[in-house]
């Protein structure tokens, strides 16, 4: 296992967008899901992801549902909406426009004196 | 947007549901979570441990998903308001005054509120009311202006014709009770004349049938009516057969052309309508129509404004030229005579929530100061100001919330009584009720006044320093608090009552004024009856002077009657007014010159069943008939007007008849309702002229029986109910078909005169009555809680040699003070308010010393009275016991 990092709050959204476009998923698979693709690197934070996912659904990114889970128990499934859709492809552009950015400068060569 | 105002309002709705969901989805995580770490071979008790350790608190959770959906400002105000519950509880003596004083206040404004609702600001019930408009005379003179609404014949044909940008009908002012005749039963009915397209420019077709056509409303055309629906129910039981059918109206066949719906609302209460067949002169000569007007698809107001203008000016007459035609909202032309009186209420009304309010504000004050531990001690604990004014604000809603509820109860009592009321005294017709509009209204002042009372106490009792409260203990010599905001707000609530005072005053002092005129006759032991004449059975003089001779001769033989007679008008109620000329002696007319005279007609034996005195010459006899020289009696006010300095006897007038009157005897003055003049109050003892119901010629009483329905008058010596019946059986048999329209006694007759007047009195002193009474529990509040704040020093002071007088003085004087100082800019602003009063006074002027002076000391004997109440608690003090309690 990797060293692990905290995620930011804009990230954390893009994030959960990225997760349930797959599928729908329930909050706690939300949060495997995050972790097995990155390969445990990234670690959310329990308490801040339902915050978020209740953020998310009151402006209409993702929707929710009730539903079974894998052991016949009760729970809340979310999926990405048409809005979420957009949304998503609009920040994973805004990432790689940064990434790209802070690449360039970390990439950047000392200049000869 | 969209989704989040839906998810926001699914959050709001839906508390329990969400917290539910919240519980239930975090619980699941943690079990997931903890079943994975037992299968990763975790003992079960620690891995529950470890999955709610590891996950946080779900509770603050919780409350960030709640912010995230929106619910923080409803999260607060649940709390504020759980608090402000809690902490209004715990004082139920403030508590129930607050509510009291705010539920009675709000109640007057929304009783007052329903009526000038339904009046004045309900749209009219026609579809496209805002582009109906009434046709009006608008006048300027002296700084004063205002708008007539009646129209002559002229004027009517010339909108109708030069106006194109308007659609426009005449109607009759209000409606008049005919005799209707159908199945054999005779109805009295209210019968409204309106022009051809009358209801096509109102927006309502009929039910079933049509309305009039311009053939139909024209001199000689077919005789036609249109039913209401009620009408239609009652007699015809909604046969729908009856369109071509004819009835019998005032004596005559006329033929029902249609039935209007249910839901119509005429300008005036009416059961038919028939043609108004306007002409320019006759009734047209005088301003006896009314104009609404429709503006056309694709005009403006402006042109037609400016087009009505321009066709007046050549109608108009010449020697008035500040006189001009104008557009104004159909709503405002029929309620201009109920306009002022009702906003002059709803101002006197929102006075009194104006001092309701500030006397909370002053308990809230009081409260304050009373408060200043447990804010300086929140503060400590880390609120905010803004938090704290937020939390005060929240109690006062909830007051204004409670108050505003036991308002709107008492407003429901107060709609009913004032209903009656209204309907009697306003001539309000329309329908008054507490609809949501009203409510809302309600709710709207409540909250506003909770703001106003509740938005002050507020910021005053936040601004504190939390050192100094904690650290003094509330004990202090002579209460550190600045006392000044309350005593201005006791100042300025003395002040508001005074204008109420001197505005109730001068309306009492006016219907004082109105009451104890000289009637002019003896109404003891009078009764009256009117009944219709519009009937074409009754169109010649010949026909009516037989009815009044054989019915009166029948009704003299009844048993306990004196004598008896039929006038034109009664005293008291509004009567013709007609031209004449003077056509000779000192001040003889001109040939074109017209003077002004209020006209009646009656039989010889008026003046003897009146008991009004003859002044000079002789009374009107028998003899004076058809066939014998015409003769006129004039009253001592037509005399002092018109011939002063002259010999009325034996002069002659013109009447309009054509021929040449002589006076032969002067009357007492009688007191009548003018129908001319803005001179006259709402009796006046006007210039009559009096002439023999025998020499009236058939075409005048034909246009005066559209207009006046005559009165049978009659003395009597002993209870005037064998008599009614008596009079009944008398007119049954000289014609079966001719029914009283409801009898009366002279005294009722005058009663109802005055019933607008009567009604602004009394409403307006009950206002003015609640109001001193707000202000003297404002006063007494200030003062029992100052002796409260002092008693430490008022204890010292007492230790120190002070007298219990002395003490009681210290204490009391303030309220005095406060209140002399009240009256004093409370009589300031009176000054300017009673001016708008001048044309609702009478007899009295609106600056009236007595009225002020009056109010003043009145209202300084209260205050007196309030100040030295609260401050005899001072006699009971124990200087000794003072000084030990801390």
């Amino acid at each position: 296992m990797g060293k692990q990092v905290d995620i930011l709050q804009g990230t954390l959204d893009m994030l959960i967008l990225k997760a349930v476009s797959l599928g729908p998923l329930h909050g706690y698979g939300i949060l495997l899901r995050i972790q097995q693709v990155s390969r445990d690197a990234l670690q959310v934070p329990q308490g801040s992801l339902y915050p978020a996912l209740y953020r998310l659904e009151h402006r209409g990114w993702i929707a929710a549902e009730w539903g079974e889970s894998e052991n016949k128990r009760k729970a809340k499934y979310y999926s990405l909406t048409g809005a979420g859709r957009k949304q998503l492809k609009s920040e994973r552009q805004e990432w790689k426009r940064l990434a790209a950015a802070i690449g360039d400068v970390l990439a950047a060569e000392p200049e000869e004196a | 947007m969209l989704a989040q105002a839906r998810s926001w309002w699914r959050a709001v709705t839906g508390q329990s549901r969400l917290a539910g969901e919240m519980a239930s989805e975090m619980d699941g995580h943690m079990e997931r979570y903890a079943a994975d770490l037992v299968a990763g071979g975790v003992d079960p008790g620690e891995a529950r441990r470890r999955a709610r350790i590891e996950f946080g608190s779900t509770a603050a959770a919780a409350e960030e998903c709640r912010e995230a959906v929106g619910l923080r400002w409803p999260d607060e105000l649940a709390r504020d308001l759980r608090y402000a519950t809690r902490v209004l509880r715990k004082s139920p003596t403030f508590t129930a005054a607050a509510v009291a004083t705010l539920a009675l206040c709000i109640g007057a404004n929304t009783a007052i509120f329903s009526v000038v609702d339904a009046v004045l600001l309900r749209p009219l019930p026609y579809p496209q009311h805002e582009r109906l408009a009434a046709v009006s005379r608008f006048w300027k003179e002296k700084g004063a202006s205002g708008d007539n609404t009646p129209q002559t014949g002229s004027t009517w044909e010339a909108v109708r014709d030069g106006a194109t940008y308007l659609d426009s009908a005449a109607f009759s002012d209000g409606s008049k009770g005919v005799n209707f005749t159908a199945g054999g039963s005779v109805e009295y009915v209210q019968q409204q004349r309106v022009s051809a397209g009358f209801f096509r420019v109102l927006g309502i077709a009929p039910l079933i049938g049509r309305e009039f056509s311009a053939d139909e409303d024209r001199k000689g055309g077919p005789a036609v009516t249109l039913l209401s629906y009620a009408l239609w129910k009652r007699i015809f039981h909604e046969d729908p057969t009856i369109v071509g059918q004819a009835v019998t109206l005032r004596g005559e066949p006329y033929t029902v052309l249609g039935v209007l719906p249910a839901s119509f609302r005429s300008t005036a209460p009416a059961d038919l309508w028939t043609p108004l067949r306007p002409i320019a002169n006759g009734e047209g000569g005088g301003s006896n129509y009314h104009i609404v007007s429709r503006l056309r698809p694709g005009a403006t107001w402006a042109q037609a404004d400016a087009q009505i203008e321009a066709v007046g000016a050549p109608v108009l007459p010449k020697s008035l030229d500040k006189v001009r035609l104008r557009l104004i909202s159909f709503q405002r032309g029929l309620t201009s005579d109920v306009r002022k009186p009702l906003l002059m209420l709803w101002a006197a009304v929102g006075l009194v929530l104006l001092i309701g309010c500030v006397n909370i504000a002053g308990l809230l004050l009081a409260r304050a100061a009373g408060r200043t531990r447990e804010m300086a001690t929140r503060m400590a604990l880390g609120s905010g100001r803004a938090a704290l004014i937020r939390q005060m604000l929240a109690e006062s809603v909830l007051v204004g919330l409670c108050g505003g509820a036991a308002g709107a109860a008492l407003g429901w009592l107060g709609v009913k009584g004032l209903k009656v009321l209204a309907q009697d005294s306003l001539n309000v017709w329309q329908t008054v009720d507490l609809n949501w509009r009203v409510l809302a209204a309600a709710g709207g002042a409540s909250i506003a006044a909770a703001i106003l009372f509740g938005l002050y106490p507020a910021m005053v009792a936040s601004r504190i320093e939390i050192r100094a409260a904690l650290g003094e203990a509330g004990r202090g010599v002579a209460g550190a608090r600045n006392p000044w905001p309350r005593r201005l707000l006791v100042a300025s609530e003395v002040a508001l009552s005074v204008v109420l005072l001197v505005g109730a005053g001068l309306l009492i002092r006016t219907f004082a004024h109105l009451q104890g005129l000289n009637p002019g006759f003896d109404a003891h032991g009078v009764i009256s009856a009117s009944l219709s004449l519009q009937d074409a059975r009754y169109a010649t003089s010949q026909s009516v002077n037989r009815l009044f001779d054989q019915s009166l001769s029948r009704i003299r033989e009844l048993p306990g009657v004196e004598s008896a007679a039929v006038t034109l008008s009664l005293p008291y109620e509004s009567t013709l007014n007609t031209g004449l000329r003077r056509l000779d002696g000192v001040h003889a007319d001109a040939a074109k010159e017209y003077q002004i005279t209020n006209f009646l007609y009656v039989t010889p034996e008026y003046f003897r069943v009146l008991r009004i005195p003859l002044l000079r010459g002789r009374v009107l006899t028998s003899a004076d008939a058809g066939a014998t020289a015409p003769v006129v009696m004039v009253s001592e006010a037509f005399v002092k007007m018109y011939l002063r300095d002259d010999q009325p006897l034996g002069r002659h007038l013109d009447l309009g008849f054509g021929d040449r009157r002589e006076i032969v005897g002067v009357a007492g003055d009688v007191q009548q309702k003018s129908g001319w003049g803005e001179e006259y109050g709402p009796v006046a003892p006007v210039p009559a002229v009096y002439v023999p119901a025998a020499q009236t010629d058939d075409k005048f009483l034909q246009l005066v029986h559209g207009w006046f329905s005559p009165s049978w008058i009659v003395r009597t010596a002993g209870p005037p109910e064998g008599v009614i019946a008596g009079m009944q059986r008398a007119l049954e048999a000289v014609d079966p078909r001719l029914p009283f329209a409801g009898f009366h006694s002279m005294e009722d007759v005058r009663y109802r005169a005055l019933a607008q007047e009567r009604f602004q009195a009394a409403l307006l002193g009950a206002l003015a009555g609640l109001a001193m009474l707000l202000a003297a529990v404002g006063i007494y509040g200030l003062i029992a809680s100052s002796v409260a704040e002092r008693t430490r020093e008022l204890g010292i002071r007492l230790a120190l040699g002070a007298t219990v007088p002395q003490a009681m003085r210290a204490v009391a004087l303030p309220g005095v003070v406060l209140a002399l100082a009240g009256v004093a800019a409370g009589s300031v602003l009176a000054g300017f308010a009673s001016r708008i009063l001048g044309h609702v006074v009478w007899g009295v002027r609106p600056g009236d010393p007595l009225t002020f002076v009056a109010v003043g000391v009145g209202l300084l004997a209260v205050a007196a009275a309030a100040s030295f109440l609260p401050a005899l608690r001072v006699t009971r003090l124990n200087p000794a016991e003072t000084l030990r309690q801390e």
